[in-house]
């Protein structure tokens, strides 16, 4: 038992190392995914919430407060959400898996004793990893410079949901990629599915400037854990308490979609026609 | 275990969306599909011992990718059963993965954007090999197949020819006892083909493998073959060792002159008791002033064999 342990371990490793070496091999691919795109989408956003605040400056007598949080709490949003964003979303690894399906290509991974799941998973893991340990330069570097309320004791905390959110985003990914087995040209779930997560997580807005009623709901979805929980407890909007409801939502989000990839993935099979080779 | 594959009845049927030409219809297809089925394969019945070559021989669609994808654990079986090493396939257990291996001679099976050395260490974990042995056997393989100098190059950046060595190192690390090899030296050229027809010959007689072959280079099959299957339309239209199919076949020789006062050389096939008919007709015919009696060749044989399979179904 401990000797299988063993060898998944080492196997997974080598999977993740294989995404980090594959990755690191195209310098300027990997420079525009880890630096230029999410410093663009931070830009965006900053300018937009900029624009927001002065115009309510210029309007409003008040307290210069939205939804009870000021200017430069939004701009912490700003800077960490497309940083968070990235993180907890697929498009790269899922693209991929979708191709492997309608290609045949994934007959070299159905041949080998491993699974199509947990292949994709490490080598995700491993990309997420590296392209992170890039890129959170960028939100730590703005945050200091601009003095922004993040509580840097709270960021192993919302790394450890965020990448724990990850299982279930992987496992969607799954589930799209495995629908390829049935619909063969899957692109469009990949688009639809990611638009999704970036409206219910609280990625484009805030959750709580969302209507209450629809806020309570999103809150108890699993799909905030991936930007709003862990960017609402390192801005102080939070505490552990909901962090604590983002670990449980994401656990039966998981339980959930693991059941649908579970069913989709052995019917699917079944139908597998091994195309293109 | 006598035998490492055993089928019974194997069969698939594919299930495709058919449609017709233009517009209309594709909009007709959008809200009311035709599906056809396809016989891809059926009533594959065979069994195949350990250290043997089985040459899978058909044309093109004819079924032997189906049978190949089928005993790997691909795809699953319509009709039938199959087992191989005492595993049921379609199953795809561990255990029984780490004792096989396909190689898809128009598919990369080793990975892309690193060097084959790369892939190598990441097939031994996968494969959960021990890892010196496994780097002293790609060594041995390399060396067999001459192609150690190109290990540490990127993938992407070989020829087909040291991309196939390089995919055939990686086919053999884990020693599978049974080798599925979809067409393994294709595209290739003359000498990179007989270096892994040679490297096949010797690893089967050392290491005892059962291996399925398909081949549109009828001498791998001539080579390397103990049993020849010819599939024709789905079925195995016929079963037993290559020796056996060119005697029992109705062989054709040819007969090639030249007549006095004339360049152009001239052939006859006929069969080979025929001999003495077509040379009394040859004297008939002109001063020969050249003459010359060739066999005709195995993939001639097989093709006009398949040809008339075919058209008698």
């Amino acid at each position: 038992m401990k000797m299988l342990f063993t060898a998944f371990c080492r196997r997974n490793l080598a999977l993740a190392k294989l995404a980090i070496v594959t990755n690191l091999e195209y310098r300027f691919n990997f420079i525009i995914d880890a630096f230029i795109q999410p410093i663009l989408t931070v830009g965006v956003e900053v300018l937009l919430w900029v624009a927001i605040f002065n115009t309510v400056a210029k309007t409003a007598d008040a307290t210069g407060l939205i939804g009870g949080f000021g200017r430069d709490s939004y701009l912490a949003y700003a800077v960490w959400a497309p940083f968070l964003g990235r993180i907890a979303i697929s498009w790269m690894y899922e693209a991929m898996m979708v191709e492997e399906v309608a290609s045949g290509s994934i007959n070299t991974i159905l041949s080998r004793p491993l699974s199509f799941f947990e292949y994709y998973l490490s080598q995700t893991l491993g990309y997420k990893v590296i392209t992170t340990l890039f890129s959170v330069t960028v939100p730590i570097a703005l945050s200091l410079y601009f003095k922004l309320p993040i509580h840097f004791d709270r960021l192993f905390g919302a790394f450890l949901i965020v990448v724990y959110y990850l299982f279930l985003v992987h496992t969607m990914s799954f589930i799209v990629s495995a629908l390829g087995f049935y619909l063969t040209r899957v692109r469009s779930f990949t688009l639809l599915k990611n638009l999704s997560l970036t409206l219910l997580g609280g990625e484009l807005v805030p959750i709580d400037l969302m209507p209450k009623a629809l806020a309570d709901l999103l809150l108890t979805l699993p799909f905030t854990a991936g930007v709003y929980v862990p960017l609402a407890y390192i801005t102080g909007r939070g505490g552990s308490e909901l962090l604590m409801q983002g670990f449980i939502s994401t656990t039966w989000g998981l339980a959930v979609a693991g059941t649908v990839a579970y069913i989709l993935w052995n019917r699917g099979i079944r139908e597998y026609t091994g195309t293109g080779a | 275990m006598k035998y490492a594959i055993e089928t019974e009845n194997l069969g698939r049927i594919y299930k495709t969306y058919s449609k017709q030409e233009g517009i209309l219809n594709s909009l007709k297809g959008f809200y009311n599909r035709q599906y056809t089925e396809k016989v891809a394969l059926k009533n594959a019945s065979f069994k195949a011992e350990p250290g043997k070559i089985i040459g899978l021989v058909g044309s093109n669609g004819a079924g032997k990718t189906t049978l190949l994808k089928m005993l790997s654990g691909l795809i699953y079986p319509t009709t039938g059963s199959a087992r191989v090493l005492g595993f049921e396939p379609s199953k795809r257990e561990n255990e029984y993965l780490k004792q096989i291996s396909i190689l898809l001679g128009q598919k990369n099976q080793l990975w892309w954007d690193i060097t084959p050395r790369d892939s190598y260490a990441l097939l031994t974990k996968i494969y959960n090999l021990n890892e010196t042995s496994s780097k002293s056997r790609v060594t041995e393989l390399a060396q067999l197949l001459q192609c150690q100098h190109v290990l540490d190059t990127q993938l992407r950046r070989l020829s087909l020819g040291e991309r196939m060595k390089m995919e055939i190192i990686g086919a053999l690390l884990h020693s599978p006892k049974v080798l599925f090899l979809d067409e393994p030296t294709i595209g290739l050229d003359i000498v990179a083909q007989t270096t892994i027809r040679n490297f096949l010959e010797k690893y089967v007689k050392e290491q005892q493998p059962a291996i399925i072959l398909t081949s549109h280079y009828m001498d791998d099959i001539a080579q390397l073959a103990d049993q020849l299957f010819l599939i024709s339309k789905g079925e195995i239209v016929y079963d037993g060792s290559v020796d056996h199919f060119m005697q029992t076949t109705d062989l054709k020789k040819k007969l090639i002159y030249r007549l006095k006062n004339t360049t152009e050389e001239k052939e006859i096939v006929f069969n080979s008791q025929e001999l003495t008919q077509v040379l009394s007709d040859l004297a008939k015919a002109g001063d020969v002033v050249d003459l010359k009696v060739e066999e005709v060749d195995f993939e001639d044989v097989i093709h006009r064999f398949l040809q008339a399979e075919s058209g008698a179904r």
